[in-house]
């Protein structure tokens, strides 16, 4: 903490709020009443909340390098904003420090000062004085700001006959070109189109190497491995997690997962005749675990019960990520697999071999039913919580990212063989325009041969079919 | 964004503990930092501000003209009794520049104290995201409100010219005078910012009250120097600086010496109390911005 290489320096920081309007605005008067005392106060201790107050930050602790950038993720309420407004200095913590050497920039909203009866190029003035950069700064970087931003041909017009996403990339474009020395980003990463967003990343790394240190607010997770070099997880006002970015984005997924799950408890109290008592997830050797590497056998075991005799009921399991929704859905007729509840419990499970599942959290839906659809009996959602903790995905086209591993060989054609392929397939209408140019004789002839091909293929076809049928009723 | 090489540290500890940093701060956010800043975004709403309306600029002078002409109609059908006391004869101008000169100070004193609300509520999302010099505001509004204070004298011009004012070296003591009942008045409007933003009653209050302040302030009559009629000049803020202002633009001097003395020489402390209230209360504001 007390490094002097550190630009942040974030020391026991706690922050408290009010959420009766009434009571804030009291509180508020309070607070500039304390401000205004020539003598140092005794302060309030931070375990000492007024009434109708909560702690928004919990004694936040992290310190920050030149050149790393930090992804703060969190759910919402956790505490993120409010830690990076006192970060920027726009509220005051109510205990603890923030320390920071350098130039700060901050973006908190994008085109904040725009005016919209002005031209792009005047509000680029305006935003970019608003945001700390002087005239001349301005002027020298006024054409990369335009050329940056892509609106070259319309930099003379009325903002307001931009469109948002005009308007975002100019804001971002003004921003995007201050030198600050720690940069402060909260939830722009949304702007503009995804080539325009790809711009601004690069542009991030850009930045990043040449020493500026970046502090990133984001709930668009999926593209901070991009960019971040290391990830903070807020919970309810505290930092859960400090340290690496795929750790830290499956811990963020675990919380989602956990925090659904507890809504769809509270949501799932109703059933009728049977309910899915409980989910574990096993690994092949049947030992209960939740961590797991991609390719690893996992096993859903339900526990279900029934207050009378449910015959033929089926399951319907999905699996899905906080960040994906739905990745799969599981039913037991597509496996002509019935099971019949009566009586005590019933134990169910769901086996997943070499499951394809790359590094994050994940849970199950799982519904219970009757023997037709209609006989609905039960849902828990967000139930079975697992992580995939390995191996590393890379998203800079250096590995594997995303959400699934596909069995996959890339290899390379020959052109020779390429082009014999190519050929193959224009050979058959080729063939036709002859038939069609030739004598009836030869014409003839080629039908009877040709009618003899489409026979023989009909008989294949049809014997196909028959083994798939065949094969579904194996399955 | 902060200057290069800048150590900051943000703790609760108040402003006031350490008074010599807080009024270098104030300076240095006032005249240096933030003055770039204050004038585009004075610019910026001087170009905007009158971009969609017919009769463009005429808005400035429009208030002053129209309260004039509705006086002077009510005091020409006697609605209005113009003297107070006996000294209805000691006003030695016509009574419309009398009025019309009252009017156009009267608007700059609301105008000044209405400012420091209205920027910070115009101004909330940019308050409320960024943290730049907040006393650019400030600047802003003193900016705006010394030009449309002068775009309404220039009104006197023909005033004077037809309704018979006199000019004279006294006139010359108007300037320093407006300029600090201007200061006063921002000064009052800076102390009461943190109420009114927090608790919406104030501007409410304050536009009721306005028309009864008015008339309780000597515009549309002549305030003799005399107990108890001069005490109005002493119990209303609004008065001593204003009746100065406008005595020494039409007569070049005004009888109301002492209590222009003890004003002027609180003008600029109030306004420096008001800077002071406003850099301490604005983090505390920005903070219920986030619950509101």
């Amino acid at each position: 903490m007390q490094s002097n290489q550190n630009i942040l320096e974030v020391d026991r920081v706690w922050k408290k709020f009010c959420r009766n309007l009434r009571r804030a605005m009291w509180y508020g008067l309070l607070d500039v009443g304390n401000q205004l005392k020539f003598s140092r106060p005794s302060l309030p201790p931070r375990d000492l909340l007024r009434a109708g107050e909560f702690f928004a930050v919990k004694d936040a602790t992290f310190s920050m390098q030149p050149g790393e950038c930090i992804g703060l993720i969190g759910p919402n309420g956790a505490g993120k904003s409010t830690l990076l407004k006192m970060i920027t200095g726009l509220i005051r913590p109510d205990s603890g420090q923030i320390r920071i050497r350098g130039r700060v920039g901050a973006l908190i909203e994008l085109g904040t000062g725009f005016n919209l009866q002005l031209s792009g190029r005047e509000n680029i003035f305006i935003n970019g004085t608003v945001l700390g950069l002087s005239k001349r700064e301005i002027d020298r970087a006024l054409e990369g700001i335009i050329e940056f931003a892509e609106l070259g041909s319309v930099i003379d017009d009325p903002i307001k006959t931009y469109s948002s996403g005009m308007r975002m990339r100019l804001g971002f474009s003004v921003a995007a070109h201050l030198r600050p020395q720690l940069l402060i980003l909260d939830e722009v990463l949304a702007v503009g189109d995804v080539r325009f967003r790809m711009k601004c990343f690069q542009h991030f790394n850009d930045l990043v190497q040449q020493g500026t240190s970046i502090v990133l607010v984001t709930h668009a997770v999926s593209m901070l491995p991009r960019v971040a070099t290391r990830v903070i997880v807020c919970e309810s006002g505290r930092i859960a997690y400090d340290g690496e970015v795929q750790k830290g984005l499956t811990i963020y997924e675990q919380g989602l997962v956990e925090q659904a799950s507890q809504i769809g408890n509270r949501a799932d109290q109703h059933w009728t005749n049977a309910r899915i008592v409980d989910a574990k997830i096993l690994d092949d050797a049947g030992q209960v675990r939740n961590e797991f590497q991609t390719g690893e056998t996992i096993v859903l075991r339900l526990e279900l019960e029934c207050e009378q005799t449910v015959p033929n009921a089926r399951v319907i399991a999905a699996v899905g990520s906080p960040g994906a929704e739905t990745i799969a859905s599981m039913s037991t007729p597509y496996q002509n697999f019935r099971f019949d509840l009566s009586g005590g419990k019933t134990f169910v499970e769901l086996k997943l071999d070499n499951v394809p599942l790359l590094l994050g959290a994940y849970f199950f839906d799982v519904s219970l039913y009757g023997q037709q659809l209609t006989d609905f009996c039960h849902r828990r959602s967000g139930i079975g919580g697992f992580r995939i903790i390995g191996p590393a995905i890379d998203v800079n086209g250096n590995g594997i990212s995303g959400l699934i591993k596909f069995h996959h060989k890339w290899h390379q054609v020959e052109p020779d063989e390429a082009v014999k392929k190519k050929r193959g397939r224009v050979t058959a209408p080729w063939f036709v325009l002859k038939l069609l140019l030739c004598d009836r004789r030869r014409l003839t002839a080629a039908t009877t041969a040709s009618a003899a091909r489409s026979t023989g293929s009909a008989a294949r076809s049809s014997a196909c079919s028959t083994t798939s049928a065949g094969t579904g009723a194996t399955a | 964004m902060n200057g290069p090489e800048a150590e900051i540290i943000y703790d609760p500890k108040p402003d006031l503990a350490a008074p010599r940093k807080l009024l270098k701060g104030i300076f240095q956010d006032l005249f240096f930092s933030g003055r770039e800043l204050a004038w585009r975004l004075f610019v910026r709403n001087l170009r905007g501000m009158y971009r969609q309306t017919l009769l463009g600029m005429f808005w400035i002078f429009l208030p002053p003209i129209a309260n004039t002409a509705i006086w002077v109609f009510l005091r020409s059908r006697n609605v209005f009794d113009f003297s107070l006391g006996d000294s209805a004869e000691a006003l030695r101008v016509d009574t419309t520049l009398y009025i019309l000169t009252g009017m156009i100070l009267w608007q700059s004193f609301v105008d000044g104290l209405q400012m420091p609300l209205n920027s910070v509520s115009s101004n909330r999302g940019m308050i409320g995201r960024l943290n730049f010099p907040r006393e650019a505001l400030i600047l802003e509004g003193l900016y705006d409100l010394f030009f449309n204070l002068f775009i309404r004298l220039l009104l006197l011009v023909p005033a004077f010219a037809f309704l018979g004012g006199s000019l004279h070296f006294g006139l010359l003591l108007a300037v320093p005078l407006i300029f600090l009942m201007v200061i006063f008045a921002v000064g009052l409007g800076l102390i009461l910012m943190p109420f009114g933003t927090l608790y919406h009653d104030i501007p409410r209050f304050i536009s009721i009250a306005l028309p009864f302040w008015m008339i309780i302030t000597p515009i549309i009559y002549y305030l003799p120097n005399q107990s108890p009629a001069s005490l109005l000049n002493w119990f209303n803020p609004a008065s001593p600086l204003l009746v100065a202002s406008r005595d020494s633009l039409l007569f070049g001097g005004t009888e109301h010496v002492a209590a222009t003395l003890v004003f002027g020489v609180l003008a600029i402390p109030v306004f420096f109390l008001g800077l002071v209230v406003f850099r301490v209360a604005i983090p505390a504001i920005v903070e219920r911005m986030v619950v509101t």
